[in-house]
Parts: C-alpha cells; sequence; structure tokens
C-alpha cells in the first residue's frame, strides 16, 4: 500500500433538479421521469443557484471543483457537462482545476469530443481535468438504439484510443476501427497541457475497466459502491498494473464521499439525514430494469447484484444500508476528517471528490456545509501527521 | 409420445444445442428470444416429421457467441449447422425472432427450403400495426405480452429466483446483440419477394406483440403466401394452442400427401 502524503479534495456539485415530489407515483426519476416534472422558470433559478454553489467554493481552497453528466433525470440538471464545464471555467479564479466527469465517450463521437475537451482546456489555460464514465445503465435507455449496450465496453475502448490518438498525433491521422473510421482524424483546437489534461476513468469495479485504465495510463475514479468493493477494485488496479510493469499513484485514484458537516456528530446526522434518505429515495428513484439493460454487465455479474439485497433494492434503502452502500461522513470536524483520513488510507488514494450538497438540501445548509468542511475539515486533513494544530478559523464566507 | 433428445454439435468453435425427436423429413423450428417457456408443446409434430430444434447461441443450452450481432449471422450460423447436420432439403418453421431468420435464410438459400411457416415473425415495418418494442417493457408487463393464457408460465419459479432472472438476463442479452437497435428490419420488405417456396404466415389473433394485422403485409410482399389465424392466442401461440401446432402439421405435411 503506498503511502498517501497529499489528498486533493475537490468539489464535487451533482446540480439535482430540486423539486422532489417524494410521495407521488413517479415509479422512476430516470429515464422516464414525467416530462410535466419540469418548470423552466424553476430550472432558471435552480442554475442560478448552483452557479452561486460553485462561486462559492471557488472561493474556499478546494483542489479542484468537479461536474458530472447524466441524461433524462432530475438527477442532473448537466445533461451537456462540456458546457457547463466551459461555465465553471471561466467563473472561477482561484480553483487550480476544473474536472469534468463526464461524457460518456461512446454516446457522443470521440472526435467531436476531443475538440471539445480540447477547446475547453485552451479556453481555461490548462485547468481542466476529465473522467470518462462508460455511463450509468440509465444512459443507454436514454440513448436506446445509439449505443447497443451489449457493445458499450467495446465501443467505450475504442473511444478512449482515438481520442488519445488523436491529441498526440500530428494529425492528420486515419483511423479504422470497429465502430468509428476516420479518413482525417485532426482535432483542433488540442489541449493546452501536454501531452493531455489528467486523465481518469470512473468504474464501478470490473476488472474489464481496470484494465482499460492500466492499458492506457489513465487514473481511475470508483462510483458509489460498497466500500469493500471499492477497495477490491483498488488493490485490482496496482495487481493489473505490478504484472504489467506500471505502477498506480495515490494521486491516480479517487473516492467519492458524500459529506455533511456540524459542531458534533448528532446535530450533524439531524441535519444531514433527511436530505440524504432523499437522496436515494426520490433522486435515486430507478428501478433494476433501468441499472442493468441487457448486456451492459455479464451474466455472472448480473446473478451476483440479483442476489444481494441491498444491491438489489438499492432505492428502497434504509439508513443503515445507504452507510453501509457507499462512503457516507456526517458529523462532527474531528470525525469526518478522520473518517475521510482513514478512508484514504485504507484505499491508498489520493483523491477525494467531496459532495456537499445533498439531495433536496436547502441552500443554508449548503453554505453552512461548505463553509464547516472548508475551514474545520480541510486544514485537518492537511495537517494530519505533522502535529500541527487546527487553528485556521477563517471567516464565513457567504454568497455572493 | 416422443420426447425431445438433447445433442450438442460443434459448428464453428461455438457448442451448440439440437434437440431432435421423432423419424421423417426433416422439420427445422427455429425458436423465438427465449426458451424459458419450453417446447413440449410441439412434440405432436414428431409423430410426422424428424423434428430438429436448435437453441440459438446465446440461449438455452446453446453456448454464448457474441460475435452474432445480426439476424444474418444466425442465418450463417445455421447454414454451417445444416451442413454439419448433413441435411440438404429441409422445412423450417420458425417463430418470432426465429421466424426472421428463417426468411432470411430461405431468401438467400431458397433452394433448400421446401416450404415455410413464419409464425408471429418478427421485423417486417409496419407503421400501422407497429411491433410492440420488447425492451420498452416494465418486467412485470412482459408475460402479458407475450401470452394471453398465463398457465404457459406455471412452471417458473415464483416468486423468482435470482438464477432464473439470470437466465432471462443472459437470453435478453443475446437478443439485444441482434435487436437492441430497432425492431424492425430495413431491408426485409425489399427481399421478401425471393421467397417462392409455399408459405404459410401463421398468427394468433391475441398477439399483443406482433399483431396479426401484420399478416396481410407479408402476405401481400410473399408470392405463394396463405395466412392462417388462431382464435384468441398470443405470442407465444405454440404454447397456448394444439390449434397452432395442428396447422403447421397440416401445412408442411400437405405435399407428402399430393
Amino acid at each position: 500500500m503506498p503511502t498517501v502524503d497529499d489528498i486533493k479534495l475537490y468539489f464535487f456539485h451533482h446540480h439535482h433538479y430540486i423539486d422532489v415530489r417524494e410521495n407521488s407515483d413517479v415509479k422512476s426519476t430516470w429515464v422516464v421521469p414525467p416530462g410535466d416534472l419540469y418548470d423552466p422558470v424553476k430550472g432558471h433559478e435552480l442554475y442560478k443557484r448552483h452557479l452561486r454553489t460553485i462561486k462559492l467554493a471557488d472561493q474556499l481552497n478546494f483542489d479542484g471543483i468537479c461536474i458530472n453528466e447524466h441524461h433524462n433525470t432530475v438527477y442532473s440538471m448537466t445533461p451537456a457537462t462540456s458546457l457547463m464545464g466551459a461555465v465553471i471555467a471561466t467563473n472561477t479564479v482561484n480553483t487550480p482545476k476544473v474536472m469534468v466527469a463526464g461524457v460518456p465517450i461512446n454516446l457522443t463521437t470521440p472526435n467531436r469530443l476531443a475538440e471539445e475537451y480540447g477547446m475547453l482546456d485552451v479556453m481555461s489555460g490548462g485547468r481542466m481535468e476529465y473522467a470518462f464514465p462508460l455511463g450509468t445503465g440509465m444512459e443507454y435507455w436514454s440513448n436506446s438504439g445509439n449505443v447497443n449496450p451489449t457493445q458499450a465496453r467495446a465501443q467505450f475502448r475504442e473511444s478512449v484510443d482515438i481520442l488519445l490518438k488523436a491529441w498526440q498525433a500530428d494529425g492528420p491521422i486515419r483511423y479504422e476501427g470497429d465502430f468509428y473510421n476516420y479518413r482525417f482524424l485532426n482535432p483542433w483546437p488540442k489541449p493546452f497541457q501536454k501531452p493531455y489534461p489528467k486523465l481518469f476513468v470512473v468504474g464501478s469495479g470490473s476488472l474489464e475497466t481496470v484494465e482499460l485504465a492500466i492499458d492506457y495510463d489513465l487514473g481511475y475514479s470508483i462510483v458509489f459502491i460498497p466500500i469493500p468493493a471499492q477497495i477490491r477494485a483498488f488493490e485490482r488496479m496496482r495487481e493489473v498494473a505490478e504484472e504489467r510493469g506500471k505502477k498506480v499513484d495515490p494521486d491516480d485514484l479517487i473516492i467519492v464521499v458524500i459529506c455533511y458537516v456540524a459542531d458534533t456528530d448528532e446535530e450533524a446526522i439531524r441535519e444531514a439525514r433527511p436530505h440524504i434518505e432523499t437522496f436515494f429515495s426520490w433522486f435515486h428513484r430507478v428501478p433494476p430494469k433501468f441499472l442493468l439493460p441487457p448486456g451492459y454487465v455479464s451474466t455472472s455479474e448480473f446473478l451476483r447484484r440479483a442476489s444481494d439485497p441491498a444491491l438489489a433494492h438499492g432505492t428502497e434503502a434504509s439508513w443503515d444500508d445507504m452507510v453501509a452502500i457507499g462512503r457516507i461522513a456526517c458529523g462532527s470536524p474531528q470525525t469526518v476528517a478522520d473518517t475521510i483520513t482513514t478512508w484514504c488510507e485504507e484505499a491508498g488514494v489520493g483523491r477525494v471528490n467531496v459532495v456537499l450538497e445533498l439531495g433536496d438540501m436547502p441552500e443554508w445548509k449548503t453554505v453552512k456545509n461548505m463553509n464547516m468542511f472548508a475551514n474545520e475539515v480541510m486544514p485537518r486533513i492537511r495537517a494530519r501527521g505533522k502535529e500541527a494544530t487546527v487553528t485556521d478559523t477563517r471567516e464565513l464566507v457567504g454568497v455572493d | 409420445m416422443a420426447a425431445f433428445t438433447e445433442e450438442h454439435v460443434d459448428v464453428n468453435g461455438i457448442d451448440t444445442a439440437v434437440f431432435t425427436a421423432g423419424e421423417g423429413d426433416p422439420l427445422v423450428f427455429l425458436t423465438g428470444a427465449g426458451t424459458a417457456p419450453g417446447f413440449d408443446g410441439l412434440l405432436p409434430l414428431a409423430e410426422q416429421f424428424k423434428l430438429i430444434l436448435p437453441h440459438h447461441s446465446g440461449f438455452g443450452s446453446s453456448a454464448d457467441d457474441t460475435s452474432i450481432t445480426r439476424i444474418e449471422d444466425y442465418v450463417l450460423h445455421y447454414l454451417d449447422l445444416f451442413d454439419a447436420l448433413g441435411l440438404d432439403e429441409v422445412s423450417i418453421v420458425g417463430h418470432s425472432i426465429g421466424a426472421t431468420i428463417g426468411a432470411w435464410l430461405a431468401i438467400y438459400d431458397g433452394r433448400r427450403v421446401r416450404r415455410l411457416v413464419l409464425a408471429a415473425p418478427y421485423g417486417l415495418r409496419v407503421p400501422e400495426h407497429p411491433t410492440i418494442d420488447f425492451f420498452s417493457l416494465n418486467d412485470d408487463e412482459i408475460a402479458g405480452y407475450l401470452a394471453n393464457d398465463m398457465s404457459v408460465y406455471s412452471h417458473y419459479p415464483n416468486p423468482m429466483t435470482p438464477e432464473f432472472l439470470a437466465l432471462l438476463y443472459r437470453e435478453g442479452t443475446s437478443f439485444a446483440r441482434i435487436g437492441w437497435e430497432r425492431n424492425y428490419d430495413l431491408k426485409l420488405h425489399r427481399w421478401l419477394h425471393r421467397l417462392t417456396m409455399p408459405t404459410l404466415l401463421l398468427w394468433g389473433t391475441g398477439d399483443r406483440l406482433i399483431p396479426s394485422d401484420q399478416a396481410s403485409v407479408w402476405a401481400e410482399l410473399i408470392p405463394d403466401a396463405e395466412v392462417r389465424t388462431v382464435p384468441g392466442a398470443g405470442h407465444l401461440l405454440f404454447n397456448e394452442s394444439q390449434e397452432a401446432v395442428s396447422a403447421v402439421a397440416d401445412f408442411v405435411g400437405a405435399e407428402v400427401a399430393v
């Protein structure tokens, strides 16, 4: 296990469409949410709120700001993550990095993504980082017909191959693949950072994705799955790397932590719990069918998931199930700092994407939570092992 | 009544399960996109014919073949299988996607097909009477779209076990390899005129998945086609109705009697 010298803390924002109809007969808030749930006036207000949140994060000394993309869902108001990446890159000045995580590369065309991401990196003066998700199962229903889920992984791999070749080669180059055929692959502009920005794949622990990351020297960002499965995935990643004479650095690995900080553990759980429950019960209301379109996983992996009640009924999870499913850190600054530090050291991970706006949380709680995290937790994590006492009690930063 | 005998044939490296029963002229049955309902209802055909029922690659007892991504791949796979079994001339009864495979096989290699039965065939684009998109159905709706007589599921585990769900998931995956993009074939109507052998369109009038109103469109495109419907039967017509099985025997056996 490598020593984790430095933990980078990224503010990870989901851009939920916050209008919860908890008791409604909506069967799924993904793929098929009733269209009349969406009110563009409310949407406009929420985009403004989310931008306030991003600008606040920019004043709070995070190492980066991270966003992601989903489709047909109240979970995310960002189906076009390159657009939002441009907004964030031009509306922030203090935060070193902006991570777009990201367009499922096989759901667009890889040359188009090479162009968009290259453009963003040049516009931002080299502040971008990118993560490539395979896309949740739901993405394949929402884009159904365009990408066959039984081919998704092969097409994803070829897409990564094309994008990296396009960025590195002095074009034009020819590419003759199984899914794409380019006569003149030649994206303009190419990235500001050379040979290209720091890249990750987003995975849920499957060997195929781990191997893809090692083959192409990409980092690995794990999704919200049970912690032992996360640790197994990272161990597998280090093993595969070693077999191939490569090395995985803690800076190549990302965990996602849902986090709420208050003066005491009790207060934190009391304030956060209803919103975390809503995160699962409303924002993640998905029937099993949508999670696993045919061929998205192997039959043996399907059987494993169908046999695990916590995974088969994720949307009806109890509080204990939720805490068991993934990394939820709610508590006093010391509790949260210790929890995150321990998790990083256990998993050999040097990066944490911290989710601080949870479910249908009102804005005041988001602001309070972000300030508490930045002023009370970050210094503790950064000072760990250095016997430094935490004396950083900066002023609360408000909303501009 | 005879029972099926299971044998396994290596078809170009793919382990293919072939179920046979009876003696006589070969009648190849190409199944729909699922083996769970079972095929014992077809056994009366074995009294007249040598009934040969292979499981498609990726279904039932046959091995997976991830390189099969088009209906045409199954057509070529079955031409390989016919060669391996020494079958020269056959009658083909296809059900649902098995009918699409059978139709394309007969389009490419019609001299091999004596008589053709297309039962509730999948794949023709009929905008006035569209095929229901199987993949869009909710899990709890599927049974009712496939059959009207729910007793055809009486052998299913209740509640469904993870293992049974995994079996359905595997077959759904194999179907998605060839059928995810759309549930119609853009070229089928262009070539159906090549089906010059006697052809029967057989349909349950209660088919909720592929409406029996499509039958007349097929019949117009095929030179020597007749239509027969089975009152009330759903998409799984052979599981629901012995009349459907008898209709096959009558049609395929007719030539022998002449």
